[in-house]
Order: C-alpha cells, then sequence, then structure tokens
C-alpha cells in the first residue's frame, strides 16, 4: 500500500461516507483501525500475525491454568 | 492451533485442488480475527480424494471433539462417502468441506477465489464477495458478527484500489512453490 492509499484508507475510516458498509461496521463496533496496520501486510504476514496470535493465547491459557493450581 | 505454512505446502505439494475458506480466508485478505483451524473446501473427484489423503495420511488425522476410542480412518472411501471432516492433525486442526454454505461444491468455490500468495505458494482463496455470500448463508452468530468488517473490508478496497476491483487489498508476494491448482498435464 503506498503513502496516498494508507491516507485515503486512515481518511475513509475516520470518516466514513454516510450509508456506506464502512460507516455501518463503525456503528456495529467494529475497531476498523486494526485494519489499517493488517492491510499494510501481505496476506502470508497477515497468517503469521494471525499464527503469533494463536500462541500467544496458548501460552496466556497454560499460565493461567498453572496459577490456577498454585 | 494450526501450522498454516505447514499445512498449505503439504497441500500444494500434494497437489491437492482445494480452496481456502473461512477464518484463514478472511484473516488473508486482512480481517484481523482470531482462527484456530484451517477450513478448505476440496475437490470431491476421485483423485484429489486420493490426492487429498495421500497428503494428510502421514499427519496422523483424527476425527475431532468424538472419543478417542472410536475408530476411524481417513480413507478415499470415508470422504467419498461422507462430506465435511473436522480434523486434528499433527500440524493442528483442518477441516474439510466438500461444500460451502452460499457457494456450493469446489468449482464454485474455485470461480468465487481469487489467488493469493501465501509462503510462497499461489492458494485459491476464497474471495471476500465469497466470504459475505457463505456468512450471510450460514448465519450463525460468529458468522453475521464478522459480516460488517467484511463488508466494510471489500468496501475499503473498492475505494482505495478501484483499479483491482472488489478483491480487497492485496500486497504483493513472489510465488516459490507450486500452485494448488494442479495443471492440465496432471
Amino acid at each position: 500500500m503506498t503513502r496516498e492509499e494508507r491516507d485515503k484508507l486512515i481518511r475513509l475510516i475516520s470518516s466514513p461516507p454516510p450509508g456506506s458498509k464502512i460507516a455501518a461496521a463503525k456503528e456495529f463496533g467494529a475497531d476498523l483501525t486494526l485494519l489499517v496496520s493488517t492491510l499494510e501486510l501481505t496476506p502470508t504476514e497477515r497468517l503469521e500475525r494471525l499464527a503469533d496470535a494463536q500462541e500467544f493465547v496458548r501460552e496466556w491459557q497454560a499460565a493461567m491454568k498453572t496459577s490456577a493450581h498454585d | 492451533m494450526i501450522n498454516f505454512l505447514g499445512s498449505l505446502r503439504v497441500l500444494c505439494n500434494a497437489q491437492v485442488r482445494f480452496v481456502v475458506i473461512g477464518g484463514a480466508a478472511a484473516s488473508a485478505h486482512g480481517l484481523p480475527h482470531l482462527t484456530y483451524d484451517l477450513d478448505i473446501c476440496y475437490d470431491r473427484s476421485r483423485d484429489n480424494i486420493e490426492r487429498l489423503v495421500s497428503a494428510l495420511d502421514p499427519l496422523h488425522p483424527r476425527l475431532r471433539g468424538v472419543v478417542n476410542h472410536l475408530p476411524f480412518r481417513l480413507d478415499a472411501a470415508t470422504i467419498a462417502n461422507g462430506m465435511n471432516f473436522t480434523l486434528s492433525t499433527d500440524l493442528g486442526d483442518i477441516d474439510l468441506f466438500g461444500e460451502v454454505s452460499g457457494i456450493g461444491g469446489y468449482e464454485e468455490a474455485k470461480t468465487s477465489s481469487v489467488n493469493l500468495v501465501l509462503y510462497g505458494l499461489e492458494c485459491a482463496v476464497l474471495s471476500l464477495d465469497g466470504l459475505i455470500r457463505s456468512k450471510r448463508a450460514a448465519a450463525r452468530p460468529k458468522d453475521l458478527l464478522t459480516l460488517p468488517e467484511i463488508e466494510a473490508l471489500r468496501e475499503i478496497g473498492t475505494q482505495v484500489k478501484p483499479e483491482l476491483g472488489p478483491v480487497g487489498i492485496q500486497n504483493h508476494e513472489s510465488v516459490r512453490g507450486k500452485r494448488s491448482e494442479p495443471g492440465p498435464s496432471d
């Protein structure tokens, strides 16, 4: 994504056109600002980030289990 | 937990015809949501089922969510006699779908897919339009929760990169491996 495209994305998310799907998602409660960073990544990097998140959750759950037994 | 690289490599190396669907497809398009498995829609032709079995067999596939002592063997007959399978494998959870809600079988899923490079492998991934159709059709609470974001993602793509059409924003990565779709000689 170029700098111009990124700026356009941020403007769209900050002030979505009324009646648009972007406005509807924002109204629904979706945090669209998270899209700015994911859309800068390649599809592989997006899956790698997802795998990192899975690993974090796994470690978190393991830590919670350990602390529950302490 | 799923090893995306390992799973996709195994499937592509065996030249299985499949389309990545579900949460992994949504993530590949940029949706920042957590998913723990790899969902694929597979071609149910005999030769492809055999490729799929050959690819998955070394990963010790077993049915997920059933007691371990139930006998199960993933072979071509089992897949041919069934449709959808939720599997645990040595590389993580892989779900096989012969049909996708709102889309249909493999051919329809392939038509509704875009080719994305994942880990250097060119893979068919259900398009944003396809994801929207399937989630509307499935209409489970978890599908309906993500629908507004996927629709927004599609719209963002058409606004930010109108030259690409409604395929979302896919940044370039070169292909290093084999395609998920075998060529005519296969």
